[in-house]
């Protein structure tokens, strides 16, 4: 009924959690609780915060603010680098984790991709990808390549033939005409998509004239986003016969399944997880529930909407 | 150990326009909870809004306490919780002041600075000694304390706690600081203190508060740390005060 397939990946459940907002530091506390906030037979796969090529310290702070209907970072992809993730960190997650790990990364030019993609060919125990070409935080990793649709199909035609894995590549909602980027993804030989991304958002203090956030411009993430995502979910299903990994502002079951009906496979809680760890859980437990007394699984509702 | 709860507020005191101190009960977080740490918080009906980063104002028995400002849409939900009401809380979070015996310590601190430092006081070792030192805009910002300053002068000395620093530092053979508040008396303070330990409780916009997010993060050494994490409580000489 959960089952759900993700380009060449098959999940026991439409669940993951986006890149970033669910960090081992939540697997501890889960441990600790002896409660499972992350039950991993609720997820289908787990995706990791984002890797560049170098070590990253991220933006300076102030990195985040919260709004009426959701939350403003500027965050800046700090992350300690291929190498170190490759010794340090790939071990500990594979260790605890038993669904698939996806792979998030990003770089500051195609051959960089292509070696981040090469190097991590070589580790074991990677389901999939994610290629992050939709960070709008950082100035030359991602969003470079995620703005352009010819850009992007140079890019992801270079990276396809380099894996059999699942190849994701997360869509910025920030540009004219998702159904373009959506089909330089396709044709460029992505296993699947991932939308959206955050949105740009700003913040001004009206006493004092000055930016919430020092970059001024930066993303906007959570409740309030949640039109604007599934509109780009149905405008991507329209345009491309890939299977859409969606996320943006889900923060109930009923939100995770208004995307499906607007055409993803698979849904990620983001910002969610950070006013509840167990939010992923629930989201699990309330569709499940709704699609045994509704008598459908997942697949018979993607894209549906009518 | 970390724990996600609800609970119900079993005292709540109103002190003023501006602060409140809500108590909930509960022998777990109790035990955990130590100076210089913090809970996250938020009222029930707040779906879609952040738990608030909320220092601990102390322990009796199973009892913890909070001292909350209301500054923005989530303090002034807590703010108006009454007895009865519940509270969700993610906790205790962050590290806590280092402790030491036979000092002399100043603690100094700006607004609502002041919890971390009068439970900190009630909590030092035996044979070290402390003087707190508080300061606000106004009367309204001030509470039980050895020395204090408000801007406006309605209470103690006019002025800025760093004023009196110095001369107290002096009198009384401080060898030890602690302080929370303002970045801007934090950093005035950093520079008094000279070769004094001095160790400050960081305060900053926080999403996940258990390290995740990055989000609170401060300029520390060459690189930045995590409020909630590695923090909240610093050596004051290792931030880089210049980038706050």
């Amino acid at each position: 009924m959960m089952k759900t397939k993700l380009g060449r990946l098959a999940l026991d459940s439409p669940l993951t959690v986006a890149s970033g907002t669910f960090g081992m530091e939540y697997f501890e506390i889960m441990n600790a609780m002896g409660a499972p906030i992350l039950p991993q037979d609720k997820l289908g796969a787990y995706i990791c915060k984002t890797i560049t090529p170098l070590p990253k310290a991220g933006n300076p702070p102030p990195r985040i603010y919260e709004t009426e209907c959701g939350m403003l970072n500027s965050i800046g992809l700090p992350n300690p680098g291929l190498q170190s993730f490759i010794a340090e960190e790939l071990p500990i997650l594979l260790e605890r984790l038993s669904i698939p790990l996806i792979v998030s990364f990003s770089g500051g030019s195609v051959d960089e991709f292509c070696m981040m993609l090469e190097t991590l060919e070589k580790a074991e125990g990677i389901a999939g990808y994610e290629i992050n070409v939709s960070c709008p935080n950082v100035e030359n990793e991602g969003i470079a390549f995620g703005a352009d649709s010819d850009v992007l199909y140079q890019l992801i035609s270079r990276l396809a033939p380099l894996t059999n894995k699942e190849l994701i590549v997360k869509l910025s909602p920030n540009v004219t005409d998702i159904g373009r980027m959506a089909q330089a993804a396709e044709a460029g030989g992505a296993s699947s998509i991932s939308l959206i991304n955050t949105l740009w958002g700003m913040a001004i203090d009206w006493q004092t004239g000055k930016a919430r956030i020092p970059r001024k411009v930066c993303g906007y993430s959570g409740k309030g986003i949640k039109p604007v995502a599934l509109a780009l979910t149905y405008q991507a299903a329209q345009a491309v016969s890939l299977p859409i990994l969606a996320m943006g502002g889900i923060s109930c079951w009923q939100d995770a399944l208004e995307f499906i009906y607007a055409g993803a496979s698979a849904v990620a809680v983001g910002t969610s997880n950070f006013t509840d760890p167990s939010a992923p859980a629930k989201i699990y437990d309330g569709l499940l529930e709704h699609l045994k007394a509704k008598g459908s699984g997942i697949k018979d509702l993607i894209g549906t909407v009518s | 150990m970390i724990w996600l709860k609800t609970l119900p507020i079993v005292h709540a005191q109103r002190l003023n326009a501006q602060y409140t101190v809500l108590t909930v009960e509960d022998k777990d977080l109790a035990a955990a909870s130590h100076p210089g740490m913090f809970c996250e918080l938020r009222a029930p009906n707040q779906e879609g809004r952040q738990f608030k980063p909320i220092s601990i104002y102390g322990v009796e028995g199973t009892r913890v306490s909070f001292f909350i400002k209301r500054v923005g849409f989530g303090t002034k939900a807590l703010c108006a919780l009454q007895v009865g009401d519940t509270l969700e809380l993610m906790g205790p979070l962050g590290n806590r002041f280092p402790v030491f015996a036979g000092k002399k310590a100043l603690l100094v601190s700006g607004g609502v600075g002041y919890p971390p430092l009068a439970w900190l006081k009630a909590n030092l070792p035996d044979g070290t000694t402390a003087i707190h030192l508080h300061g606000g805009a106004s009367a309204e910002d001030i509470f039980a304390c050895d020395f204090c300053c408000t801007m406006d002068g309605s209470q103690g000395h006019m002025g800025l706690v760093t004023d009196l620093v110095l001369p107290l530092i002096q009198e009384h053979g401080i060898n030890l600081i602690y302080s929370c508040g303002p970045v801007g008396m934090l950093k005035k303070l950093t520079e008094l203190s000279g070769n004094i330990p001095h160790f400050v409780s960081m305060e900053a916009y926080m999403a996940c508060g258990v390290g995740v997010c990055h989000g609170c993060v401060i300029p520390v050494g060459d690189g930045f740390q995590r409020v909630c994490k590695e923090g909240a409580v610093f050596d004051a000489k290792l931030i880089d005060w210049g980038q706050l």
